[in-house]
């Protein structure tokens, strides 16, 4: 019973829509709110306000309980916010052992260090059989039971074989398998950042010409960037790079892709549009790129726009990469 | 916990306290050896035959094929003359594969098996090892002495202590001795790295530990004599092709497997750049992984394995200009066996033993924390600890999803990784920066600053004003360099003297070092400034702290 439940730290829109696309399989799932009116809600009347329009299967259960999360299930998917990733995978790590895998979902690179998340789970919890999980399944589609898929990355192949065999609902969600664990993590982070340029880019009514220049130029320097920290070029014109970025620059849902909107319209929001995910990534790649002595004209651009050093309506000229003469 | 052991003290306990005899498993592998060489016979034998069912690289005849192949490109490329009649014998297999039955290739891999595995096992003789135990220490001691008369070298004979400092965690790696079996796993700078580390197990009372040594250091018939009684194994590294590397391995499991402390160098070879290492082999370092999960599945609980890692610090290094020049020569980068080198020459041994190695504190074995083969910080109590210092099981690491101990090789792989990134970290902690690297990297900052470049080949041709550093300002530089180390602990330690002198006094050692042993003087003190004499030296002893940030670079 334990190897065939999945386990999902957070109740956000994100986890509980993958719990339930797995759970209406007949899977055992199991999530992990540390709200109390949220697990009972789940538990009580297979509802969440979070999705109000859902009725969940009766295999999906909810706990307040990591105690019981560890005990149920080996294979543990953690989707929460990247503010909360390191105290909750602390309380985890309490709980779980060596036994235990753990992928995460979150595309971000995590301050103070720019740190893949895939780092915090081996420094905060005893389990070694970690992983990530990226890709273009929106919740919306895992919800209406399009097509959407994954890829599960980790240096184990256990882990994505059991990532496969555990998330894979065909042909509602499909899930690949990688072993470029730091490509896929860096990709995801990556797309964020370039769903700003992205939105910045159709705020300014550029057309799709220069759309399409921005984002193969975007993907040109992820692959750059991930070659110096030791991924592959190839990971970002997959599912966690090409297919996270195309996803997200098409839609006034997402955040990032808001966020450019507002800023190639001169604003300069400084609420949480700033604290979006793709921002923080910008800087952060900016500063990996520093220190591994990359070129990424597309990256600083978004950074320096973000930062208020530089006009949209200029940072096309200063995307145009004057130093590669090559493609 | 972490303690330094001083020199005396672990003198005064080498006579006081014998080894640790209960753990001394080396004691009984002579009559054990046939069983053990059974043992690894039919472990290799049997996987072979299982994966020859699945043909192509794993059929029989690509088996043999590759170590005749291999076996003839040995002895081609050999420089003794007339291996003509072994070459004959490999020809002859290569031939006879074609036409070779199933059961005939079995009767070759089966004997080529026995072949490679009698030429690698080792031997233990404990009136041998009685005799070097007491007699080597002071003898050693002895030759390493800088007497002008008997009296003094008679006095020198029980002050082995005062030239091997031992410092670390020691009651941790004691206690782990005690409740399993050790794999120790040193930084490898030189050949007297197994002589130094053989004498610091012995001050700390800690068993002898079996280990697998290149075979060319056994052309010396009196260290061979002592490496094959004292429980060596041989390792011919000219030898690539993949048998003879699973016999090696299977060998080095039983071995744990069965108890006997054993000995890696993880770096695989000598550092020829005197950098940390900084990529590890993993091959023998698996071994620690596939033993431990035999015995959870032979159900022995019990049968831990800690890995302990040491670092062997040398204020200055027997063969250090053969091995940068190697490294720097574009050709020496691939040359990983050197048989004609300081060590090989009797004369600058003694020289350098008397010269170097006969001042205290200028050689420190520093223990680190032991680890379990996942990578995992042990506790006093033999108990892995997670990062976070919560106890963890490591069972649980090779539980698969019906909580069953099972076999997977890519699993066990990555965790070899793992173990292997834990290795580095410790290495680097517990690395102890002597006056000579420090000096050395204050003045290749201070000469790459000026040249605007750190690349040695330039820095190479650099003459005159360019390589001269004025004294006041190398010591104002080494000063704020220690004041930097000492506030980052995970970058290294600095020894004591640079605690505890003040910093002229340091530098002032450390170029009096620089000039004494070398053929040609690595700086020497000129009016007031010091001028560097062989740049390649300087850059080699500077390159034991090039994980360290250039000052103001974060």
């Amino acid at each position: 019973m334990r190897q065939n439940k999945v386990a999902i730290v957070g109740a956000g829109r994100f986890g509980l829509a993958l719990a339930h696309r797995i759970a209406s399989a007949g899977r055992a799932v199991v999530v992990w709110s540390q709200k109390t009116a949220v697990v009972e809600e789940i538990n009580r009347d297979h509802r969440c306000s979070r999705l109000p329009d859902v009725a969940f299967a009766p295999s999906l259960s909810a706990t307040g309980d990591p105690e019981e999360l560890a005990r149920d299930a080996r294979f543990i998917v953690v989707a929460v916010s990247a503010a909360a990733v390191r105290e909750r995978v602390r309380q985890l790590g309490e709980v779980i052992n060596g036994s235990h895998m753990l992928v995460h979902a979150l595309g971000v690179l995590v301050s103070p260090g720019d740190i893949r998340v895939s780092r915090i789970l081996a420094e905060e919890t005893p389990a070694l059989r970690v992983g990530a999980l990226a890709g273009p399944a929106l919740w919306s589609d895992l919800l209406a039971g399009s097509f959407a898929s994954l890829v599960v990355a980790s240096h184990f192949d256990e882990v994505t074989r059991e990532g496969r065999r555990l998330l894979g609902v065909p042909p509602a969600l499909r899930v690949y398998r990688g072993s470029d664990l730091a490509g896929v993590e860096l990709a995801a982070a990556l797309a964020g950042a370039f769903t700003v340029a992205v939105g910045m880019s159709d705020g300014l009514g550029m057309g799709p010409g220069p759309r399409s220049v921005l984002i193969t130029r975007a993907l040109a320097e992820a692959a750059r960037l991930g070659d110096a920290y030791g991924a592959e070029a190839r990971t970002f014109t997959g599912l966690a790079g090409l297919g996270n970025l195309l996803v997200r620059a098409q839609s006034e849902q997402w955040r990032d892709y808001r966020l450019g909107l507002a800023l190639a319209r001169g604003e300069t929001p400084d609420g949480p549009e700033m604290a979006s995910e793709g921002a923080q990534a910008a800087f952060a790649a900016v500063r990996l790129a520093e220190r591994h002595s990359v070129r990424v004209p597309v990256l600083h651009a978004v950074s320096a726009v973000l930062a208020g050093r530089l006009e949209p309506a200029k940072a096309a000229n200063a995307i145009a990469d004057t130093v590669a003469a090559e493609e | 916990m972490t303690g330094l052991r001083s020199a005396s003290r672990s003198r005064e306990s080498q006579g006081t306290r014998a080894v640790l005899a209960t753990t001394n498993r080396l004691t009984g592998f002579n009559a054990e050896r046939s069983e053990i060489l059974a043992e690894v016979h039919a472990r290799v034998v049997n996987a072979y035959l299982k994966n020859a069912s699945r043909g192509g690289d794993n059929s029989l005849e690509y088996i043999l094929n590759e170590v005749a192949f291999s076996e003839i490109r040995r002895l081609e490329s050999s420089p003794n003359s007339s291996p003509q009649r072994q070459i004959h014998r490999w020809r002859d297999l290569s031939n006879r594969l074609l036409r070779m039955s199933e059961s005939e290739k079995r009767a070759e891999l089966e004997s080529l098996t026995w072949y490679y595995c009698r030429d690698i096992v080792g031997n233990f003789n404990p009136r041998v090892f009685r005799f070097a135990s007491g007699v080597v220490p002071p003898v050693l001691s002895f030759l390493l002495s800088p007497v002008s008369s008997w009296r003094e070298g008679m006095a020198a004979l029980t002050e082995v202590g005062e030239k091997v400092q031992i410092q670390g965690p020691v009651d941790a790696v004691r206690a782990a001795c005690r409740r399993g079996t050790l794999v120790v796993t040193p930084t490898h700078s030189s050949n007297l790295d197994s002589i130094v580390l053989a004498l610091g197990l012995l001050m700390c009372g800690l068993p002898p530990v079996t280990y697998g040594a290149g075979k060319n250091l056994f052309t010396n018939p009196f260290i061979s004599y002592f490496m094959r009684n004292l429980g060596a194994y041989r390792v011919d590294r000219r030898l690539r092709f993949q048998l003879y590397k699973d016999i090696l391995k299977e060998y080095s499991t039983v071995l744990l497997e069965r108890g006997y402390h054993s000995l890696f160098f993880p770096g695989g070879t000598r550092s020829r750049s005197n950098r940390i290492e900084e990529r590890l082999k993993l091959g023998l370092l698996g071994t620690a992984v596939a033993a431990y999960r035999n015995n959870l599945m032979a159900g022995k609980q019990e049968g831990r394995i800690y890995l302990v890692p040491v670092t062997i610090n040398y204020r200055l290094v027997l063969e250090a200009e053969t091995l940068i020049e190697d490294y720097l020569a574009e050709t020496g980068k691939s040359r990983y066996i050197i048989d004609d080198d300081e060590f090989t020459r009797l004369g600058r041994m003694i020289e350098f033993g008397r010269k170097i190695l006969a001042h205290k504190g200028a050689v420190i074995v520093r223990f680190g924390q032991p680890i379990d083969p996942f990578g995992n910080r042990v506790d006093g109590d033999g108990e892995s600890r997670d990062r976070r210092g919560r106890l963890v099981d490591p069972v649980s690491y090779l539980t698969d999803g019906s909580g069953e101990i099972g076999i997977d090789t890519q699993r066990e792989a990555e965790y070899t990784r793992v173990l292997s990134r834990s290795l580095m970290e410790s290495y680097r902690r517990d690395t102890v920066f002597l006056p000579t690297q420090v000096v050395a990297r204050v003045l290749m900052d201070e000469i790459a600053r000026r040249a605007g470049t750190r690349d040695i080949y330039r820095l190479l041709r650099l003459t005159g004003e360019a390589v001269r550093v004025p004294m006041s300002r190398l010591c104002d530089a080494v000063e704020r360099l220690r004041k930097r180390i000492s506030t980052s602990p995970p970058i290294g330690v600095l020894d004591g003297s640079l605690n505890a002198k003040p910093t002229p006094v340091v530098v002032g050692e450390a170029l009096m070092s620089f000039g004494r042993y070398h053929t040609r003087a690595v700086v020497v003190p000129r009016d007031r400034e010091v001028w560097v004499e062989s740049m390649k030296l300087l850059y080699y002893y500077n390159n034991r702290l090039s994980h360290v940030a250039e000052e103001g670079v974060s």
